[in-house]
C-alpha cells in the first residue's frame, strides 16, 4: 500500500443523521429509465405512463434506520426494466425527536485538518440490508398488476 | 454524477466525474450491469447461480462455472491458505444451520472447509467433500472491483463505488472515510483519507467463526476495517481480522493492506 492511498485522520465522531443523498428528481428518473419517452399521468399520483407503453412508479420505503424513495421502471410487457434509488436518508429515532440535530459533528477535534461540513457519504460499516427495498419493489409490482396493467 | 441501486442485498452507490453527462450515465449503467452479473453468478439464494449449482452438484461431479466465479474461487483459495484457514467460504453448512441461508435442496451438505474445493482446468470446479460455499465474504468486494474496471474501460478516471460500506476509490481525489461502529447508532467515526484504494468493514455478529478463532468479548462494540489495493482483498481480510483481532498479522502487509479496529468505547469517550 502506498502512503498516498491511506492517510490517518483524528478519530472524530460525526452524526450520520446528516447522511442524506438525493440522486434523482421524478423528471430525471423518468428520463433515465425511458430515455426519449414522454410521460402522462395515470389514475395513481405516483405512477406515470411512458409513450412507449412502459410505466414509472415511485414509492417510499421505510427501513430500520433509513428512508428511501425508489423508482421502478416497468416495460410494456410487465417486466421490470430498471430500479433506481431516488433518495436515501438515514434517521435514528432519538435524533428525529431532537430536531434540529444537536450538532452535525459531535466531538470533532479542533485540530481536524478537514472541512467536515459537506455531505457525508463515505461510510464504511457492516452492510445495510436492502430487504425493505426488495419488499417495496414487490409492492410496486402488485400496484402495477392491480391498477395499471392493460389500461390506456 | 451519483446513482444508487439495490444490488448484492444492499445499496450500491456509484459516483463518477470528469466526463460529459451522457458518457457518465452510460458508464454507470455498465458498472451496475457488472455488479448485477456478479450478483447473478454468486448469489446463494438464486437456484440458477454458479454458487447454487456448485453446492448442489460439485460434490458428485465437476461443475463448469463462469470465468468470474472461477477467479473469485482462486482468490478465495489464496486467502484461505494465507490466513491458515481463517478465511473460509465453506460456511454454507453453518449459515444454513443458523437459519441465515436457505437449505432447500442442500440436505446432503456437511460441515467442512475450503480445502475441499478443487479448481480444475477450463473453469471446472469439484468439491472433494459435501460442503456448501457462500461467497458473501468476498463477492461484494469483487463486484466493486469489476465496477471500477468497467468504469475505467468507459473512460472514467474519477470514481467511488460503495456497496453498502465496502468501497473503492479511483482517481486523484482523496475521500474522507468514516467507520460505522456497532453500538454507535446514528454516529460514525472519522478514520482516514482514501485514494486509489479500497476499504471494507465488518462486525463480529455478521461473521462466521472458523477453527482457532479468538472470539471477541460478547457484547463488544467493534468495527473491523481493512484498507487494501482491491476491494476483494479488503472485503475478505476483514473476515480474518474479526476472528484474530490482530491488526498486525503479517498477511495484511503481504497483501498490501492495512487493518484497524474501531471501538465504540473510544468513540463514546470522545463524544463526552
Amino acid at each position: 500500500m502506498k502512503a498516498s492511498q491511506w492517510i490517518w485522520l483524528p478519530a472524530a465522531v460525526i452524526s450520520t443523521a446528516a447522511h442524506a443523498t438525493t440522486y434523482f428528481s421524478v423528471e430525471q428518473v423518468q428520463r433515465a429509465i425511458f430515455p426519449g419517452a414522454s410521460f402522462s399521468a395515470t389514475s395513481l399520483p405516483n405512477a406515470w405512463r411512458a409513450s412507449n407503453g412502459g410505466y414509472v412508479i415511485v414509492d417510499r420505503v421505510v427501513g430500520k434506520h433509513e428512508y428511501i424513495t425508489l423508482a421502478v421502471g416497468i416495460h410494456s410487457n410487465g417486466t421490470v426494466k430498471q430500479i433506481e434509488i431516488m433518495d436515501y436518508k438515514e434517521s435514528y429515532g432519538y435524533e428525529v425527536r431532537e430536531a434540529p440535530w444537536r450538532a452535525q459533528f459531535v466531538g470533532k477535534s479542533a485540530s481536524s485538518p478537514l472541512q467536515l461540513n459537506g455531505d457525508i457519504t463515505n461510510i464504511s460499516g457492516a452492510t445495510l440490508s436492502s430487504r425493505h427495498v426488495t419488499d417495496g419493489v414487490k409492492r410496486i409490482l402488485q400496484v402495477y398488476e392491480t391498477s395499471l396493467k392493460g389500461k390506456r | 454524477m451519483k446513482r444508487a441501486r439495490p444490488l448484492l442485498g444492499t445499496y450500491v452507490e456509484i459516483e463518477v466525474a470528469g466526463l460529459a453527462e451522457p458518457a457518465l450515465a452510460r458508464a454507470i449503467d455498465a458498472a451496475f450491469g457488472a455488479i448485477a452479473r456478479v450478483h447473478r453468478l454468486m448469489s446463494f439464494h438464486d437456484g440458477e447461480s454458479d454458487v447454487s449449482r456448485l453446492n448442489r452438484y460439485a460434490a458428485s461431479e465437476p461443475v463448469i462455472v463462469d470465468g468470474w466465479t472461477a477467479k473469485v474461487l482462486e482468490k478465495a483459495r489464496i486467502l484461505f491458505d494465507a490466513s491458515g484457514g481463517l478465511f473460509d467460504c465453506a460456511v454454507g453448512h453453518e449459515l444454513m444451520r443458523s437459519g441465515r441461508l436457505p437449505s432447500q435442496g442442500l440436505g446432503h451438505v456437511e460441515s467442512g472447509s475450503f480445502a475441499a474445493v478443487e479448481l480444475l482446468s477450463d473453469n471446472r470446479v469439484r468439491f472433494s467433500a459435501p460442503i456448501a460455499i457462500d461467497l458473501g465474504g468476498i463477492a461484494k468486494g469483487f463486484a466493486v472491483d469489476r465496477a471500477i474496471v468497467t468504469l475505467r474501460a468507459h473512460g472514467v478516471r474519477e470514481a467511488l463505488v460503495n456497496a453498502g460500506g465496502d468501497m473503492r476509490a479511483m482517481g486523484k481525489t482523496a475521500r474522507t472515510i468514516h467507520i460505522r461502529c456497532p453500538g454507535l447508532d446514528g454516529r460514525a467515526v472519522q478514520a482516514g483519507l482514501l485514494r486509489n484504494a479500497a476499504i471494507a468493514t465488518s462486525e463480529a455478529a455478521a461473521t462466521v467463526m472458523k477453527q482457532r478463532a479468538r472470539l471477541p468479548a460478547p457484547g463488544s462494540h467493534h468495527a473491523y476495517s481493512v484498507v487494501a489495493p482491491t476491494c476483494l482483498l479488503a472485503d475478505a481480510l476483514t473476515k480474518v481480522l474479526v476472528q484474530t483481532q490482530d491488526a498486525h498479522a503479517g498477511y495484511f502487509a503481504r497483501f498490501g493492506a492495512i487493518a484497524f479496529v474501531t471501538s465504540a468505547d473510544i468513540a463514546e469517550v470522545r463524544v463526552a
